[in-house]
């Protein structure tokens, strides 16, 4: 309920707790190292990422990146350690991305940090990708109690937190936003360098024309396949030209036009069921996390909306939006914190692992 | 501009919520006012009616934005039509100005389901999206200091009652290939007794088909139920004897119909991503 205060569960730490996160779910790598402080603050101490980059037109598949995970890992653990100026001896818990995400590459680190936790003799963690989202979102903006717009690769949910649960109001119905993007990166060729979404927003700047696409919200809900397949279609038109300079006048079709044109289209729907959300329980803070997120055409827009409700946006930078170590580890410290640790046969993982699944002990 | 003026003359409807939060009205997608018009050239009686304004979205490209304008308020006007003619109880139309992006409807005196019911946790805030149907309550427009009636009594209706109106209300609607898009309890209104006049008074109005489109898919259908199950459970605990009658006079409303649409039901009720499949 807005206006009314609950105190936190969460007791302020009485001594300082160091905690070590390992995220692999996709095809990024990444080790995080993050402290809670007895004076109640909270530091990053090291948070290292490894990209597997295929080439333009292809996507990553599990084995592939489980192996590129495999490759990594070591160095990936060993400089984050480095840069934190920590032992492992130190840590308090050791956290692990325990899903959603691809099997293959969440298996191949979850072994790591079963064998660590063995050595090191660590408690062990099992943290649910989504709430470190929006965990690390909450630490980095120092937002409240925002209606949360959960856009990545795999997901594309609008959260809200209501008794303990990270609720879904609404979700896509078939592929995540970060898929559709990527998807259509293939189509036309793009480089997966830094990243698709990245190379697509740079290219939807040049774009002049606003084409035709579907608009499907469905509630709160919305379905993106078609608008994938009706983008991908408009490359095989007779004015589609991968040659000629985007301009409003000539009626060729560019892929600076059709990146716009998609651009401009998803986002419009995911701002309105944002917007919905937010008139559904009264909340006037929207956070923005997931690799989706770092788009700043997003944040625009959703800053104008936010703004028209005389409310406000949140959103992370590439560091903490994208796939990251430093989230487990927060999100894995903080349920530490309250007294959870996975046993060692529990710390399987799964692909399917809904955001409201998880009891969150640690807000009131 | 006609449309304009009829706005500038009008008044913003005051929300539940606007009361205490602040900076007011800006919490829907669209704003609604009251406006009047006269009904006759000669006559000087006024009648007041409710204007939908769907302002300008500055976040959207602006074609995008006009093109979804104009296409929802037609949509809108030509549900409520389809409605009207199959004898769904619906609010008349007034006036449409789609490009203005202005639907005008009859006005309703009356008290949401939603409200009636007590609203669940959210209750005050009547901020349901796209809710934005009002009744103007002069008896308790301090909103917190309710009257000691019971506003089911007030209203002379009982909670079954109400539950079997709206099963049998969307039954009608779905029966004519109508799908509503936004079932909640916010979009239901109850007449005030006293406004009920006329030939044959009908208790409940459904309101708000922004979202509204014709279909003949048992899909569509199910997913429209639904909705209505999931807004029932976030705003009323313990609904499901409610949501059951709804379903029971539902089922009575649509005779044979009804098999399909119960498994199509039971299918949608099991979607949504990355659910544990365990067996």
């Amino acid at each position: 309920m807005p206006g009314t205060f609950k105190r936190s569960p969460l007791k302020r730490p009485e001594r300082p707790y160091i905690a070590l996160g390992l995220e692999g779910s996709a095809n990024k790598l990444g080790a995080g190292i993050i402290k809670h402080d007895s004076d109640g603050s909270t530091t990053v101490l090291s948070n290292v990422r490894h990209t597997y980059i295929t080439p333009p037109g292809e996507g990553f598949l599990p084995q592939d990146t489980a192996r590129h995970h495999r490759q990594w890992i070591h160095s990936v653990i060993k400089d984050s350690l480095k840069q934190a100026g920590v032992e492992i001896h130190d840590l308090d818990c050791i956290c692990f991305t325990k899903g959603p995400g691809m099997g293959a590459p969440l298996q191949s680190v979850a072994l790591v940090a079963r064998t660590l936790a063995l050595m090191f003799d660590k408690p062990l963690v099992g943290v649910n990708h989504c709430v470190g989202h929006i965990e690390m979102g909450r630490q980095i903006t120092g937002a409240q109690n925002p209606v949360v717009l959960y856009v990545s690769g795999g997901n594309t949910q609008v959260i809200a937190y209501s008794q303990q649960r990270y609720r879904i109001f609404g979700e896509t119905l078939d592929i995540a936003v970060g898929n559709c993007l990527d998807r259509f990166a293939r189509v036309i060729n793009l480089s997966n360098d830094p990243s698709p979404g990245y190379n697509i927003e740079q290219e939807a700047k040049k774009g002049k024309k606003l084409l035709p696409l579907p608009y499907t919200t469905k509630g709160m809900d919305l379905s993106l396949s078609g608008i994938l397949s009706t983008t991908e279609a408009y490359t095989y038109d007779k004015r589609f030209s991968q040659t000629v300079e985007p301009s409003p006048e000539s009626d060729t079709i560019t892929p600076a036009d059709l990146c716009f044109s998609l651009q401009e289209t998803v986002f419009a729907m995911l701002v309105e069921i944002t917007e919905r959300a937010m008139a559904h329980i009264g909340s006037k803070e929207v956070l923005i996390v997931g690799g989706v997120g770092c788009n700043e055409r997003l944040q625009d827009m959703m800053g104008i909306m936010a703004r028209e409700r005389g409310g406000n946006v949140f959103a992370t930078d590439e560091r903490f939006c994208i796939d990251n170590g430093i989230m487990i580890a927060q999100a894995g410290l903080l349920s530490y914190r309250m007294g959870s640790v996975t046993p060692l046969s529990e710390t399987s993982c799964t692909q399917r692992f809904r955001t409201d699944q998880v009891h969150v002990a640690w807000r009131a | 501009m006609a449309t304009a003026s009829l706005i500038a003359d009008s008044t913003q409807i005051a929300q539940g919520a606007e009361a205490v939060s602040d900076p007011p009205s800006r919490n829907t997608t669209r704003k609604v006012y009251k406006a009047y018009i006269h009904t006759s050239f000669d006559s000087d009686a006024k009648v007041p009616i409710l204007l939908k304004h769907r302002f300008k979205k500055q976040y959207r490209h602006p074609s995008l934005d006009a093109n979804l304008t104009r296409a929802r308020v037609a949509g809108e006007a030509r549900a409520l039509l389809r409605c009207l003619r199959s004898g769904v109880s619906v609010p008349g139309i007034r006036m449409v100005d789609a490009t203005e992006g202005v639907l005008g409807v009859e006005w309703i005196e009356g008290k949401s389901v939603r409200m009636l019911l007590g609203g669940g946790a959210e209750g005050e805030e009547e901020q349901v999206s796209d809710s934005e149907e009002f009744f103007d309550d002069t008896t308790d427009a301090g909103g917190e200091s309710v009257s000691h009636v019971d506003p089911l009594d007030e209203y002379q209706v009982t909670i079954d009652e109400i539950m079997g109106l709206i099963g049998s209300e969307i039954a009608k609607m779905h029966k004519a290939d109508i799908i509503h898009g936004d079932l909640t309890t916010s979009n239901m209104i109850i007449r005030h007794p006293f406004a009920a006049k006329g030939p044959s008074p009908t208790k409940l109005v459904l309101i708000d088909f922004g979202l509204a489109y014709t279909s003949t898919l048992v899909e569509d259908k199910a997913v429209d139920l639904y909705v209505l199950e999931r807004a029932f459970a976030s705003t009323h605990p313990d609904s499901e004897p409610m949501l059951f009658a709804v379903l029971e006079a539902y089922k009575k409303g649509m005779y044979k119909d009804w098999t399909t649409v119960e498994r199509r039901l039971q299918d949608v009720r099991l979607r949504g991503r990355k659910r544990s499949m365990v067996g």
